[in-house]
């Protein structure tokens, strides 16, 4: 009984040094703040592409929904810069011009996919069908 | 201090634990030195003053802040002095600078200034640690005053601007288009009621056996509408958009009004500020210290070019909208201005050099969608009759203001239509 009160009395001299020493004043002068740099910040558009093309890898309705028309416009651009208008193009010259994959995407009055569960685009055939686009 | 109480506590707990007064005994020189310490120490009277050789300076450029200390106090201390700083402001040394004052004594601290940013930035207070001579006492306080320095965004020159397509009936440099007093020939007419005689061209005339006068073009002003976009930036490490962005504003700012155009400021984002159109180098003034307050707010709202109070934007006006054209709003304003008729380029400022690709494959294919998506963007404003001139990080702002004029003159049809 004895030796445990004088355990417990060590413990209290011990927490009561250490307390008093951490209570003095440091030796930094300044205290070490981290640096307050303005935060790198992505822009939304960005973003919201990246969600955009993991997105339409996964059917075929986010394909039809959401990445056609970011593609529909960008086509159209671009043919507009060599005299051609995607609404009017007749399918062998689309063909011709943008590849079947990305001509299937793209092309005027696309119906809705039947089969919602089929699959999407995958990052590899996206990239395949943005050389096309680049090299117009 | 610290160690020294330190080791007293150790010495005691020790003997403490181990019933052995010896280790006490260790202890006591410590506790007896810590004492004797605390007994002679004086509150120092410690006087600190800042002070800036400039207050205005370019950003990157130096300035020099003297540091004076004073002690009014009646014993030496040992003094460590830091000075606070705003961020984006760099300090040469960086850390404390340790000295020792006798009574009575002062002495004068340098430190390099360098702003590594525009805007308003400040240096103080000082932290000023002062130990008595044992170093067993230590005072920390804050002491002197803020100092402000103004850095100003670095500028280009520009050897060209964008033409206007409408002039106002001020004395200016550029060539109107309506006829009138001026020195820039436009046409020969015959002589009517009014004309004055020294206008007369006596050639023609000679030829066409009746008076013919020479008209010319007036050379006139132009009014000038800076619309900085502030919805969103684009921001890496070594800066962002709006960084880039208010440099072009002051370079154009200064360029224009060189030129004696009146010139008007919009700072259109989640917050709306304004300057009304002026003429002058105290314009440039206003126009610079609003555009060092410029920064990014976050907002919601949606705002248009009704939000903008008429005089800011005069009829007739050239809109140089500078912007990195990521907000839908910033898109639709642009739209909406040139419905409207105004005369509108856009200085897009590139935020392609911002942002990097991530590193998945998704990621670095949705990084050339979203470079292909810009450019579809700006040929659909070109489409529209603005001119977009694209300003890469580093790059000059004066041929990509040269391509802008080459698309305005051959877009002038069917920017009129």
């Amino acid at each position: 009984m004895r030796l445990l009160a004088e355990i417990g009395l060590v413990v209290l001299a011990a927490i009561g040094v250490a307390g008093d020493v951490a209570l003095l004043p440091g030796t930094s002068l300044t205290r070490r703040r981290r640096a307050r740099a303005l935060v790198p910040a992505r822009p939304d558009q960005l973003v919201a592409l990246e969600r955009l093309t993991t997105s339409a890898r996964t059917s075929a309705v986010h394909v039809h929904a959401y990445l056609r028309p970011v593609l529909v416009d960008i086509t159209s651009r671009r043919l507009a810069a060599h005299g051609h208008n995607l609404d009017r193009m007749p399918e062998p010259a689309g063909r011709e011009l943008l590849g079947d994959r990305l001509w299937d995407i793209v092309r005027p009055g696309r119906p809705f996919p039947e089969d919602r569960r089929a699959p999407g685009v995958t990052s590899q055939e996206l990239g395949a069908m943005l050389e096309v686009l680049e090299r117009l | 201090m610290r160690g020294l109480i330190a080791l007293a506590g150790a010495g005691l707990v020790g003997a403490l634990a181990s019933g052995r007064p010896e280790l006490a005994l260790i202890a006591m020189p410590f506790l007896v030195f810590a004492g004797v310490g605390l007994v002679l120490a004086r509150e120092p009277r410690l006087a600190v003053e800042i002070e800036l050789d400039r207050t205005r300076l370019l950003e990157g450029s130096d300035a020099m802040a003297t540091v004076r200390v004073r002690n009014d106090g009646g014993g030496p201390v040992q003094i460590e002095v830091a000075l606070l700083r705003s961020r984006n402001l760099t300090l040469d040394p960086p850390g404390a600078v340790g000295i020792l004052l006798r009574a009575g004594g002062h002495s004068e601290l340098a430190f390099d200034v360098r702003p590594q940013r525009w805007g308003s930035h400040a240096v103080g207070p000082a932290v000023v640690r002062a130990r008595d001579l044992l170093g067993v006492t230590t005072w920390e306080g804050r002491l002197g005053g803020r100092a402000d320095v103004r850095a100003f965004p670095r500028e280009q020159r520009l050897r060209e601007l964008v033409a206007p397509l409408r002039t106002q009936p001020f004395l200016g440099t550029h060539v109107a288009r309506v006829r009138g007093e001026g020195i820039e020939f436009a046409d020969i007419r015959p002589f009517r009621a009014g004309d004055r005689v020294r206008h007369i061209n006596w050639r023609a005339t000679a030829r066409r056996g009746a008076p013919q006068v020479n008209d010319r073009h007036p050379e006139h002003s132009s009014d000038v509408v800076l619309l900085l976009d502030t919805f969103e930036e684009a921001r890496d490490r070594a800066g962002g958009t709006l960084d880039d962005a208010v440099r072009a504003a002051a370079a154009l700012a200064r360029a224009c009004l060189a030129r004696r155009d009146r010139v008007a400021l919009v700072d259109f984002g989640g917050t709306l500020h304004w300057l009304e159109p002026a003429f002058g180098a105290t314009q440039l003034y206003r126009i610079i210290d609003a555009l060092l307050s410029s920064d990014i707010a976050f907002s919601y709202a949606w705002r248009n070019v009704d939000s903008i109070p008429l005089r800011v934007l005069p009829s007739g006006a050239l809109v140089l909208a500078i912007s990195p054209l990521l907000d839908e709003r910033s898109l639709a304003m642009v739209t909406d201005l040139r419905r409207r008729g105004f005369d509108l380029t856009v200085i897009e400022v590139s935020p392609l050099d911002h942002a990097s690709p991530g590193e998945s494959g998704d990621d670095a294919v949705a990084f050339r969608l979203w470079r292909l998506q810009r450019e579809a963007m700006r040929a659909r404003l070109q489409s529209l009759g603005i001119g977009v001139a694209v300003w890469a990080r580093d790059g000059d702002l004066g041929p990509a203001l040269e391509g802008v004029n080459r698309f305005r003159r051959s877009a002038r049809p069917a920017m009129r239509a």
